[in-house]
């Protein structure tokens, strides 16, 4: 591919500085006619030269995504968005008009416009990193401190009452089972475990069991 | 998703498309759907009796032909707009006669102030004018939403602002052709306020208008 666009070798040496764009910039003069031809035959339905297309303006579309974004997810996000754009806005290019100008302002339009929605989400939300977190695992963030309390509240209740929470709410029985094991009523049972709740609220808030 | 298979799968969902007219043809034919309009609004209406009168009164002539000329260069500036590789400039295209409008409004609210003053606002041509406002503004909104539904993933704002401003200046023309304002007052309601509200809510409501539609109407197979 002829690289009009670079300087003739003596007139680089004498330079302290030569600014070259990034080859797939100087690329795209030369593929003009192509990518028109290729995206009227697009226009038209042909699906191979629709392909050929849009796998060559990719790196094109990604050399502008890359300037305003760093993370690969981002470009590829924005490069996808510019092609998806670029499919639904086919119909707007005419032949007769050159390519690159159109395929650009398509791209530089999405890219900003993803930049802009990305730096407004970035200064309202704040993304949580691994320190945010106590720990990634939910056992370690378990320190025991709570149950020790409620197991040493739960010793100190009437035993009538400790029995019936160890039953129903502690080793999960059903009323019949624990009437059964208790010999009581399960009404009783009933009103034992409502008054262990009391008492435990109270317990654990700071007081005694009455 | 890899890039890689997004283009396979737009590669193979592509379909023919009837591509897009020259935006001055494209301008035009909104126009004449404006003239269609202002048509069928005349005659069941009829135009405003002094019409002939009025329009020996250079004020008036320069009014409506400044709106006149707001309408097509909003309309022309919208639909250039509308295209990917237009410069943004194209905004400014209505401006000079968006101005002669303004001061011909302006002109005449401060000559006819003092001579009628805010008497005379009539509440049964307040409701007529009322109609021919919507009757000629929501059909012709549409229509330009559909028209320039491509609009909706560059530059949404700027299409609708310009697309406001000459729905705005056409329902301006059409009223002033149709009612007879007495005073001053209903000259701006009528004139300035419609004029400012339909822009306004273009601007405001035109971005998600278009995405709207954009999603729902898909690009036009070619004509076989």
């Amino acid at each position: 591919m002829p690289l009009s666009n670079t300087p003739p070798i003596h007139q680089a040496k004498n330079r302290r500085l030569v600014l070259v764009e990034p080859e797939s910039i100087q690329e795209r003069a030369a593929p003009q006619t192509d990518w028109s031809v290729l995206m009227a035959s697009a226009q038209d339905g042909d699906r191979s030269a629709y392909r050929a297309l849009l796998t060559q303006i990719e790196p094109y579309v990604r050399s502008i995504a890359r300037r305003c974004f760093r993370h690969p997810a981002d470009v590829e996000d924005a490069v996808q968005d510019v092609l998806l754009t670029i499919h639904s806005i086919r119909h707007s290019y005419d032949p007769q008009r050159p390519f690159t100008p159109w395929l650009a302002a398509i791209a530089n339009h999405r890219v900003i416009d993803r930049l802009r929605h990305e730096t407004r989400k970035r200064a309202r939300e704040i993304e949580l990193s691994p320190e945010h977190e106590t720990s990634a695992q939910a056992h370690a963030n378990h320190d025991g401190i709570a149950e020790r309390a409620l197991i040493e509240a739960i010793d100190k209740l009437p035993p009538e009452q400790r029995d019936a929470v160890r039953m129903l709410k502690l080793n999960e029985m059903s009323l019949k089972e624990a009437s059964k094991a208790s010999g009581r009523s399960v009404a009783a049972l009933k009103v034992a475990t409502h008054r262990a709740l009391a008492n435990l609220r109270k317990l654990i808030g700071g007081g005694s069991a009455s | 998703m890899k890039t890689s298979d997004l283009i396979d799968s737009l590669a193979r969902s592509v379909t023919p498309v009837k591509r897009l007219r020259p935006p001055f043809v494209r301008a035009a034919v909104w126009l004449l759907l404006a003239g269609a309009v202002l048509a069928l609004l005349a005659l069941a209406h009829g135009l405003r009796p002094d019409l002939s009168a009025r329009l020996r009164q250079d004020q008036f002539v320069t009014g409506i032909a400044a709106t006149l000329a707001t309408a097509v260069l909003a309309a022309l500036a919208s639909f250039r707009l509308s295209l990917p590789e237009s410069s943004r400039w194209w905004c400014l295209l209505p401006l000079p006669a968006v101005s002669v409008w303004i001061s011909t409004i302006g002109y005449a609210c401060l000559t006819d102030w003092v001579a009628m003053g805010p008497d005379g606002v009539r509440m049964g041509e307040a409701a007529q004018c009322f109609a021919t406002l919507l009757l000629t503004s929501v059909p012709l909104s549409i229509a330009m939403l559909i028209m320039l539904r491509h609009a909706a993933a560059l530059r949404p704002a700027l299409v609708s602002a310009t697309g406001g401003v000459a729905v705005a200046a056409i329902t301006s023309f059409v009223l002033a052709l149709i009612h007879q304002f007495d005073a001053t007052i209903m000259i701006l309601i009528w004139n300035l306020g419609t004029a400012a509200t339909i822009a306004a809510l273009a601007t405001l409501l035109g971005p998600t208008m278009f995405s709207w539609i954009a999603s729902r109407v898909p690009p036009l197979p070619p004509v076989s």
